[in-house]
């Protein structure tokens, strides 16, 4: 299983850490009844508190003087008791982290200390030989139990009834009556004599021997001192554990108690024991470094675990969930005991589960209904062991359930039909398997962890298929529809187990489990920590990190994942986007979402309902999916507000919706600037006041080319300039000349000199600069401007003349420039994308086409401008386009009710004519019928001429594309076009099933080939061969690598043809003239020559060896021996013993012709060139002569053959130009 | 009352119908129902004889009747004897006088487009009121022009009022057939009830569980489910053309198998088609020959 050392075992039973905490040696160890919460007494004098859950440290208690040994949590109340070897018990509040008060009494060393579980006793156990019970509500010692004559190592109150039972070193284990206590203690109505005298007498046997505690049962069975004693929860029994290192089993009636049993195993003094809370159990750990688990029944040995340094001192129980704590030398380990995962499997509205009963049972979410149980799998797997998964199938109403027993069995049942009570099932299939799953309707698939494979099984338990998935495969879990997911620690493998080939893979750590969602078409990852949300074909979408561990998940229907940590349900959407949506008070396992409800399974395989509020999830989603209508009804009817959903919607670009949650006038601005939003940042603005929001709004407000609201922010920020310049270049002259007021009015002259020119006014000018004893300027103004007089006037004022100043070149009148278009009468028009749909929806503008720009200005102004003659045909355009929305809606909807007229009937083309469409393969136009197209791509590719040979298998992919399916009688049956993928529907990417694919052609053909070749069935051979050829050249595969697989294919095709050619050819010569003899021994030799497996060319050669050595050609004969013996190889074809025959043979041909190598014939065939054979006239091609070869096969011809038909092939065209083959398209459009 | 509802007394009969039980059709108790069924009835046994291969029988039988609903089951009867030309004059006679009347939409309907009037056919068929039977007709039409968006409209707008009849599934099982990808499976799961039920189990149910099947890429599921279909019905013409294609897909010999459709159904597509192709691929071969011969 896994590596990390949390699973501690390997079969049965299942410890699995769940924290671990290091300090010094732990002595006592207590759990909250409630709160993951574990207190730790040290050795050290500290107590620990621990959430085991988090795993931290949440507080420590150090008021002990020495070693701590008794702790124990109060059932209800916020207290714990501790006691130590300071003589002192103390009682602690966690809350106010406080030691509340101290009881003293104990004489010596206090061992253990419990509550009571309602009367406010404590009970503790001390090396003074006494126990003693306290009432901690008053403070006070209350009895004291006198009567081990060692130390007393433990004592414990009974769950329910009045008893205590106490362990001591002076080898005995009491049980006591407290009954008597009781009375006195609980609040009499009356006092009767009796109750008087034990008043008076406290903790003193009365006259009668009664006392408030008496012995009631002495068990003496251990040979050394006993360390701990508990009782069963339920059952009158006992358990204890000694020094002896035995555990020992009591059992108790009403008037006795002996010894049942001994546990024998422990080989160190056993330091605590107790029953398992729910389960015939019992643990105990000792000082061995074991923890050991029994059978309660049996008194067997479970299950044990061993620690490498540490001793085990002492273990305690969680009252409610399977969790235990087991102290020792440095520190404290948490575990469970079991898988508390209860296995599940969902169909449509239904749940099937196994319970803690190991029934199953089903739950019906339309109903809110728990099926009676319908089936006991109280066989399966050993009793203590849960099954670990359950897999349904529906079509069959089976199930395959899981136990990890013997290192994984798998049973396959069959439900029965109507659940009638935990029947045990009959006509069951068994087997071993670490993970068994349904894969098909027939099929499943069961994985094998020791052996590494993977069989496909049908229902009869019977194997189809095997596979091997790639090492360090965990688990398998189902891939969709005809694949397999493997899980190996480090990445997921998505595997089609038809075509047996690994599809893609993903590298993810750690993953555990596999949640589909209900379309199939995204998984969710689980591993401890993080959840991977991957497409169907293995595409990453997202990932997500938690840092508490992860336990389930389930989908929504929309596409939510929602899964479940240890404390939480927390949502996903695909983009990654997540949150939580619930806490959780303990660990459940989430199964299904339906509505505002979570389904789920809690430890004890009870389903459960819990309420969540899905608005969250939801809106985000209806948000990625753009889905305004949703959202505006999500915002309408609940109440999404708060600064996470704000934050988000920001953060994800969608401030302009963000705007409508948020009231604070600062975050509505930023919103606001943020999506140009001008009119509410204006309101904003206003609202709030601050120089600093204006100068922001100003900037945006230009931006945009609104300058109403920039005048509106110059003016509150007093910018005069800057108005002045804004007036200006609006063309606003009325507004100038209000400037040029204000100016004055402020004696600001720069400001007015800057507005004078703004607006041309040379007068003010010249006023001005008179004004402030700018003489020479206001002359010079006056003259460049053509007012004579005016200079004149100025002249006389300084009392000079005209000749006396030196003038500078005088330049033109400054023209201001005039604007042309009004631009101040109203803002620069905008584009009204301003409003998203959303907000339209919001404020309730139904109709789109109501906001034609109306409001900007150029419209009714009639102005004949470019840019506004632009802007308001994108207008309109705007508005079409918003009705063209409102068109189509409509349409749809005829569509949906009407009858169609027959105007737009009529027949259209079939998908056979889209198969010729979509693809630029042969075999895909001749399974269109479209066998034209296919020959001349044919042609195109490989030269093919002769057609004929082909006919057979054009008809038969033609044949094999449509189906006949009857359908009204008295017409013809339909007819349904045969598809490549099962799951393509686009019609772009439809394409013909093609018969005998290259696994056909590789599993079937060839090897009838390669047997032909071996029975020596020659004939037979070349028509298997050509007709693999002709197989192949109209085919397709699926991928690159096939498309190698295909030429190898044709290689070998073509060898084997051209080799039996040779064969046939010498075998139909005959041999009785010296010419043809010569001509039959060439043959021989050719026919070693093609590349055959090495199997038949020893096969070949073995012939021609023969052949050589009958006709006295030795030197020949040797040589074929020698190649013979050199091949040597593997007989992989051929059995061994006649393999090794013939290797034999050749070897003592080899000896005789060493003897006298020459050969009597000569012949042309030249051991030592190179050469290639001519597959027409069968005569050697040497290197460097003239040769063509076939477009197809490759063979190759001497050049007198060009423009014939291939010898191999009979259908291609020598010499032909061609193109290639195309089997494959990477990509089809 | 809608005589063909799931209330109504016929709803036995149309259904064995449609499941392709044609024997028990005929072999029901026309007598017990009541007066007004009484004709529809007949018209059905009638249609399943013509199916079976009686249609002299039937000629003979309703010689000289002249309810229009009989005159169409003689327009079929006429043409599935073979004489189309008359049969066809008929029904578009039929089609013009009483196009209101549902067996004559569909049995003229059917007549019509057989022999090619398709638009026609469509035509009459669209006046149906609420006729399942003309529904599926159209659906079918639709499907044979290609036209698979027209269809599942209709299939679509039927269901809207009824959801649960049986030529409903059918003719949405058919149109799923087309569509492909899951709706495979979809009518995979509706041929396979029907088929699996040996009270509404026919060649015609079996061959859809098995061609459904076999777009299902599950060959050896389609295979088994042929098998046994043909051993029960070794006649039926689809489900041996269906195995024909199957054979070929899992590379096995046909030649007997198309020998025996050959001599029972000499006229099936199948074989039309492929004689058809076999003339062109040798008209187009001829058009390719080697430089060098």
């Amino acid at each position: 299983m896994q590596s990390s050392p949390n699973m501690l075992t390997k079969a049965c039973i299942l410890i699995t850490l769940v924290f671990e905490s290091k300090s010094s040696r732990a002595k006592g160890i207590a759990f909250h009844p409630k709160r993951p919460w574990i207190l730790v007494s040290l050795h050290s004098s500290t107590i620990q508190l621990w959430d085991y859950r988090m795993g931290t440290l949440i507080d420590r208690f150090e008021e002990h003087d020495g070693p701590v040994r008794g702790i124990n949590f109060h059932s209800t109340q916020p207290l714990f008791v501790s006691g130590g070897d300071d003589y002192k018990i103390k009682v602690w509040s966690y809350q106010t982290r406080r030691c509340l008060f101290t009881l003293n009494g104990h004489l010596d060393y206090v061992r253990t200390v419990f509550f009571h579980h309602e009367l406010p006793w404590i009970l503790s156990s001390s090396d003074d030989q006494t126990i003693r019970i306290w009432n901690w509500q008053n403070r006070s010692l209350i009895c004291t139990m006198t009567g081990h004559n060692h130390y007393v190592m433990c004592a414990q109150f009974h769950p329910k009834e009045d008893l205590i039972v106490s362990a001591s070193l002076d080898q005995s284990v009491r049980v006591w009556d407290i009954s008597g206590l009781r009375k006195k203690h609980s609040a009499p109505t009356s006092f009767t004599f009796e109750d008087q005298m034990t008043r008076a007498n406290p903790s003193q046997a009365d006259m009668f021997g009664n006392t408030d505690a008496v012995v009631k049962f002495v068990l003496e069975g251990h040979d050394r001192g006993v360390n701990w004693v508990s009782f069963h929860p339920t059952l009158p029994l006992i358990v204890s554990a000694g020094d002896d290192r035995l555990v020992k089993l009591w059992r108790m009636s009403d008037t006795k108690a002996w010894e049942v049993d001994t546990c024998r195993g422990h080989f160190q003094n056993a330091s605590a024991c107790l029953f398992h809370p729910h389960q015939d159990l019992i643990l105990s750990v000792g000082e061995d470094k074991t923890i050991r688990v029994w059978d309660l029944n049996k008194r067997t040995s479970v299950q044990s675990f061993k620690r490498d340094q540490d001793r085990f001192w002492v273990i305690a129980a969680h009252p409610e969930i399977n969790l235990f704590a087991a102290g020792h030398d440095s520190g404290v380990m948490v575990f469970k005991l079991e898988r508390e995962r209860p296995a599940s499997a969902i169909y449509q509205n239904q749940l099937f589960y196994i319970t803690k009963e190991k029934h199953v049972k089903s739950y019906d979410f339309t109903k809110d209904s728990e099926s009676p149980p319908i089936l006991s799998l109280r066989k399966l797997g050993a009793a203590w062991v849960p099954p670990r998964t359950l897999s349904y199938n529906p079509a069959e109403r089976a199930i395959l359930v899981t136990s990890p027993t013997d290192s994984g069995i798998y049973e396959l049942i069959n439900l029965p039909r109507d659940a009638t009570g935990a029947v045990e099932p009959t006509n069951m299939k068994r087997g071993q398997g670490t993970s068994a799953i349904f894969v098909a309707r027939n099929r499943f698939a069961v994985f094998n962890q020791s052996s590494e494979t993977v069989e496909i099984k049908d229902l009869s338990n019977s194997t189809t298929k095997t596979l091997k998935p790639p090492t360090g495969t965990t688990d398998i879990y189902f891939g969709g529809t005809g694949c397999l997911l493997f899980i190996t620690p480090t990445s997921v493998v998505l595997f089609d187990i038809q075509v047996k080939k690994q599809l893609k893979e993903l590298s993810v750590n750690g993953v555990k489990y596999v949640v589909w969602s209900n379309d199939g078409h995204y998984a969710a990852l689980l591993s401890k920590h993080n959840v991977t949300i991957v497409t169907k074909s293995l595409e990453q979408v997202s990932t997500l990190h938690e840092t508490i561990r992860i336990k389930s998940a389930t989908w929504d229907d929309a596409g939510v994942l929602l899964y479940s940590t240890l404390n939480h349900v927390k949502y996903s959407l695909l983009n990654g986007d997540n949150g939580i949506v619930r806490t959780l008070d303990q660990t459940v396992y989430l199964v299904r979402v339906k509505g505002r409800n979570v389904y789920c399974l809690d430890r004890s395989a009870k389903p459960k309902v819990l309420e969540i509020d899905p608005t969250e999830y939801r809106f985000k989603l209806a948000l990625v999916k753009r889905n305004y209508d949703e959202m505006l009804q999500i915002i309408k009817n609940s109440s999404l507000v708060g600064q996470s959903i704000i934050a988000y919607l920001q953060k994800k670009g969608y401030s302009e919706i963000a705007l409508q949650f948020v009231q604070d006038p600062q975050t509505r601005f930023e919103l606001a600037i943020e999506c140009g939003n001008l009119d509410v940042a204006t309101d904003m603005a206003k609202e709030l006041d601050r120089p600093k929001l204006w100068s922001r709004l100003g900037v945006e407000a230009l931006a945009h080319g609104n300058h109403q609201t920039v005048e509106m922010t110059y003016q509150k920020q007093r910018l005069f300039d800057k108005l002045s310049f804004l007036y200006l270049s609006t063309g606003d002259q009325e507004k100038l000349s209000r400037m040029a007021k204000i100016a004055e009015h402020r004696g600001d002259f720069t400001s007015r000199f800057q507005n004078a020119i703004y607006r041309g006014d040379v007068e003010d000018r010249i006023q001005m600069f008179k004004e402030v004893d700018l003489y020479p300027l206001a002359y010079l103004t006056a003259k460049t401007n053509g007012l004579a007089e005016e200079a004149e006037a100025i002249l006389k004022t300084c009392g000079l003349t005209e000749d006396q100043l030196k003038l500078p070149q005088v330049g033109e009148t400054l023209q201001t420039p005039r604007p042309i278009v009004p631009t101040f009468k109203s803002n620069w028009p905008v584009k009204a994308a301003g409003h998203s749909s959303f907000e339209k929806a919001l404020m309730g503008e139904v109709s789109i086409g109501d906001e034609a720009a109306g409001e900007n200005g150029y419209d009714h102004e009639g102005d004949e401008t470019g840019t506004a003659a632009r802007e308001s045909l994108e207008d309109e355009e705007e508005g079409a386009a918003g009705w063209d929305m409102g068109d189509e809606i409509n349409v749809e909807d005829d569509n949906g009710f009407v009858t169609v007229d027959s105007a737009e009937a009529g027949a259209a083309s079939s998908e056979a004519d889209l198969w010729a469409r979509n693809s630029p393969l042969a075999a895909d136009h001749v399974a269109a019928g479209s066998f034209d197209s296919a020959m001349q791509l044919l042609n195109r590719q490989v030269g093919a001429v002769n057609f004929s040979p082909l006919k057979e298998r054009f008809l038969d992919i033609y044949k094999a594309s449509k189906t006949y399916l009857p359908a009204t009688s008295g017409l013809p049956p339909l007819v349904n076009y045969v598809r490549r993928t099962t799951e393509e529907t686009d019609s772009r990417k439809l394409l013909p099933i093609i018969p005998r694919d290259l696994e056909t052609l590789v599993s079937v053909d060839l090897q009838e080939g390669y047997a032909a070749m071996r029975s020596n069935k020659l004939e037979d051979g070349v028509k298997i061969f050509k007709r693999i050829l002709h197989t192949l050249l109209v085919n397709t595969v699926s991928s690159e690598a096939e498309v190698e697989q295909a030429k190898k294919i044709i290689a070998t095709a073509r060898e084997y043809i051209l080799a039996m050619s040779i064969e046939l050819h010498r075998r139909s010569l005959p041999t009785d003239n010296p010419e043809s003899l010569k001509r039959s021994l060439e043959l021989s030799a050719y026919f070693t020559i093609p590349k055959l497996e090495v199997a038949h060319r020893q096969l070949a050669l073995m012939a021609a060896m023969k052949y050589s050595f009958a006709n006295k050609n030795f030197s020949s004969a040797l040589s074929f021996a020698n190649r013979m013996l050199a091949n040597g190889g593997s007989p992989k074809l051929l059995d061994q013993a006649s393999y090794n025959l013939s290797l034999l043979s050749a070897k003592k041909t080899k000896v005789q012709c060493e003897r006298s190598p020459q050969d009597k014939i000569d012949t042309e065939f030249d051991l030592f060139a190179e050469f290639e054979i001519c597959a027409a006239s069968l005569t050697p091609i040497y290197g460097g002569s003239p040769s063509v070869s076939d477009p197809y096969t490759g063979a190759k011809y001497h050049e007198e053959y060009k423009g014939s038909v291939c010898r191999i092939s009979d259908i291609t065209e020598i010499g032909a130009p061609a193109s290639g083959l195309r089997l494959f398209v990477s990509s089809v459009n | 009352m809608d005589p063909f509802s799931t209330e109504g007394e016929l709803v036995n009969i149309h259904s064995a119908f449609h499941q392709g039980q044609y024997q028990d059709v005929i072999d029901f108790d026309a007598s017990a129902f009541s007066p007004e069924n009484q004709l529809p009835a007949r018209v059905l046994q009638l249609r399943s004889k013509i199916v079976l291969g009686q249609p002299e029988e039937v000629l003979a039988e309703i010689e000289g009747e002249d309810t229009p609903d009989l005159v169409a089951v003689k327009t079929l009867a006429q043409h599935a004897a073979g004489d189309t030309a008359s049969a066809l004059h008929v029904a578009q006679e039929l089609a013009e006088k009483y196009s209101e009347n549902a067996t004559v939409q569909v049995l003229c309907g059917t007549v019509l487009h057989a022999e090619g009037q398709s638009e026609e056919a469509l035509a009459l068929l669209m006046k149906h009121q609420g006729n399942l039977e003309a529904l599926a007709l159209i659906v079918q039409i639709h499907l044979q022009q290609n036209r698979t968006d027209l269809a599942t409209k209709e299939v679509t707008a039927a269901k809207r009022w009824a959801q649960d009849s049986l030529l409903v599934n059918l003719a949405e099982s058919w149109v799923g057939m087309r569509i492909g990808g899951e709706k495979y499976q979809s009518a995979f799961y509706v041929y396979e009830e029907l088929a699996s039920n040996p009270a509404t189990s026919s060649p015609v149910t079996m061959a859809g569980q098995a061609v459904a099947e076999l777009h299902l890429g599950r060959l050896p599921e389609a295979e088994a489910a042929l098998s046994a279909a043909l051993q029960k019905y070794p006649d039926n013409a689809e489900l041996i053309a269906n195995t024909i294609v199957l054979n070929v897909l899992t590379a096995k010999d046909t030649t007997e198998l198309t020998s025996h459709l050959q001599k029972n159904h000499p006229s099936h597509l199948l074989l039309t088609d492929l004689e058809e192709k076999s003339a062109f691929f040798d008209t187009i071969a001829a058009k390719y020959a080697p430089k060098v011969s």
